[in-house]
């Protein structure tokens, strides 16, 4: 069975979220618990005139999976809606098909740390 | 209904002429206005009477310098033609200040006797200061436009007590208390009748941490020079060409470094002259500046800190000299307690000042945590909404050690609903700034 991790809300405010590093390797199983990414979330859009409303996010599994896509990487921006992983209960499962439902994750709020895509720049 | 005459107003300087422009009207003909709603201003300067010589120039260092009008009753605005003659004359100060002037009408309801009802009435003044960054940054179009160094407001009223001084030395949570978001200070006043100066000093390009309000406060001259002398080094050693960001970043980083806003001493206008006022009596704090870690310069030993986007705004010379010369010094919430505890004991020692600090929203509703097992420990060192707490709770510490008062933000947000007032925890609504600005007040005066 296949999973999907899509960018939803975890703001009513915003439209997109980038991603700030990715934890896990493809092909790893995940248990319980196990770090997945962390994203930023600016509800500036990017209008940096003005000190932005940049809050940031770790994004966490809540059950044992296998990872097998990553289609995202550091640095790049993600729409709200946007397919950014696959997952599959089984190892050696084709991740062609559909997604039975999304993943089951935590989020949580998380201070800035020199590991993300934006400390890398300053 | 009865016409009352608005006129300009009593304000003097001894040994000057006060000079105002033209009238920048903010609300139009017509507009039906709330008793102290400030709705135009002019500009004003002082000149020295003919024949006089002063050394002490007020406000000199004040290139901005507004009065906005308010009426103090509520009526109907209005506004006769040529009264505002608008374009350059609206901006520079070729007419006297004369207190009889009559800058618009009032309508109002007619009440009882109406002859016993007076036929004008002074506005209230509300005088805006600002002290430019650079003398370059002189835009010239509406209230406090460019970039100020310090921004201060009063009610120039007829009291005759002494104003009280409110400094704020936050960031964003705090500087929109003070400042509003609409007209600069106009929120504040508005909701504000008392008696008080507000100061706002921005948190560009340094942060206002504790362990950096602390050194401005102590610096010597010599160290001054030794910071002057280590940055133009820093600019010129070859090794990365400075940019006009670098100088201009620079130029405001050593004026941040150099001075400090706890001990300015500050003029004011008043209907009766010139007043002299010491030190703020408050300051207004953030706990949300005490970063966990900030940047000490390697050889000289101070601090300086800048927020991450603040950073950006620097060229590249400025960032290799920040990478070179400092290393980051993270701070435990020990620490932290340690520098705001000499921070409040210098200033009880230099100025008496008395210490406000907003502690920080520690909930989100934007998190659905079910087990802490993911995240290591210390999970304050992750987890933001923990690291809130943690803070919060060392400022109640502090205030059962010192004489700090707690404004408390983080049940303020919770009242109101801080996913849509607070989004990020620092960006507050309008509505949650009128709730803050509301309890310092209630703190101010209890």
């Amino acid at each position: 069975m296949l999973h999907e991790l899509r960018l939803t809300k975890i703001n009513p405010n915003m439209t997109a979220a980038v991603v700030e590093c990715v934890y896990a390797a493809t092909g790893s199983m995940l248990k319980m618990g196990d770090k997945l990414c962390d994203l930023s979330v600016d509800l500036s859009s990017g209008f940096s005139q003005y000190c932005p409303p940049i809050s940031y996010f770790r994004v966490v599994s809540r059950e044992k999976v296998w990872f097998r896509k990553i289609l995202v990487a550091p640095g790049q921006s993600c729409n709200v809606g946007d397919l950014m992983a696959i997952f599959s209960t089984e190892p050696d499962e084709l991740v062609d098909g559909a997604a039975a439902r999304p993943l089951r994750i935590t989020t949580a709020g998380i201070a800035h740390h020199s590991g993300m895509w934006s400390a890398s720049g300053t | 209904m009865t016409a009352l005459a608005l006129t300009c107003g009593s304000l003097a300087a001894d040994g000057f002429v006060i000079r105002r422009s033209g009238m920048h009207w903010l609300r139009g003909d017509g507009y039906v206005c709330r008793p102290n709603e400030v709705v135009g201003y002019c500009n004003i300067s002082l000149d020295q009477v003919s024949g006089q010589r002063s050394g002490n120039f007020p406000l000199a260092d004040e290139m901005e310098l507004h009065v906005a009008f308010a009426p103090p009753v509520a009526g109907c605005l209005r506004i006769a033609d040529g009264r505002s003659p608008g374009g350059y004359l609206n901006t520079l100060g070729l007419h006297v200040w004369n207190s009889d002037d009559v800058l618009a009408h009032l309508e109002k309801p007619s009440e009882g006797d109406q002859s016993a009802q007076p036929a004008s009435v002074e506005m209230r003044l509300l005088m805006i200061a600002g002290r430019r960054m650079s003398a370059l940054a002189d835009t010239n179009i509406g209230i406090l436009p460019g970039w100020h160094s310090r921004s201060r407001a009063w009610w120039c009223d007829r009291s005759g007590n002494e104003l009280s001084t409110l400094l704020c030395m936050g960031v964003c949570d705090a500087a929109g208390v003070v400042r509003g978001n609409e007209t600069p200070f106009v929120e504040a006043f508005e909701a504000t009748p008392s008696a008080a100066q507000l100061v706002y000093v921005p948190d560009h390009p340094i942060v206002p941490c504790a362990p950096i309000l602390l050194e401005q406060l102590m610096r010597s001259p010599a160290q001054n020079e030794a910071i002057a002398a280590d940055l133009s080094r820093g600019l010129t050693n070859g090794r990365v060409a400075p940019d006009s960001n670098d100088w201009m970043f620079a130029g405001a980083l050593l004026a941040s470094l150099q001075n400090s806003p706890m001990r300015d001493r500050y003029d004011v206008l008043t209907p009766t002259g010139l007043q002299h006022l010491g030190p703020a009596n408050t300051i207004l704090m953030s706990l949300n500046s005490e970063v966990r870690s900030i940047l000490r310069h390697k050889k000289l030993g101070y601090a300086a800190q800048m927020l991450r986007h603040r950073q950006t705004a620097a060229g590249p010379a400025v960032r290799s000299w920040l990478a070179s010369e400092f290393e980051p010094i993270r701070r435990s919430i020990d620490d932290i307690k340690r520098d705001y505890r000499q921070l409040i004991d210098a200033v009880a020692a230099q100025t008496g000042a008395r210490i406000l600090i907003l502690n920080r929203m520690s909930t989100s509703g934007f998190e659905d945590i079910t087990s802490y097992v993911s995240f290591d420990a210390p999970m304050s060192d992750t987890l933001e909404n923990i690291a809130a707490k943690e803070m919060n709770l060392m400022l109640h510490d502090l205030a059962l050690e010192c004489d700090v008062s707690i404004v408390d933000v983080d049940a303020i947000a919770a009242e109101l609903g801080g996913s849509q007032n607070l989004p990020d925890g620092i960006h507050h609504s309008a509505a949650m700034q009128a709730m803050v600005r509301s309890e310092v007040v209630h703190i101010l005066n209890s």
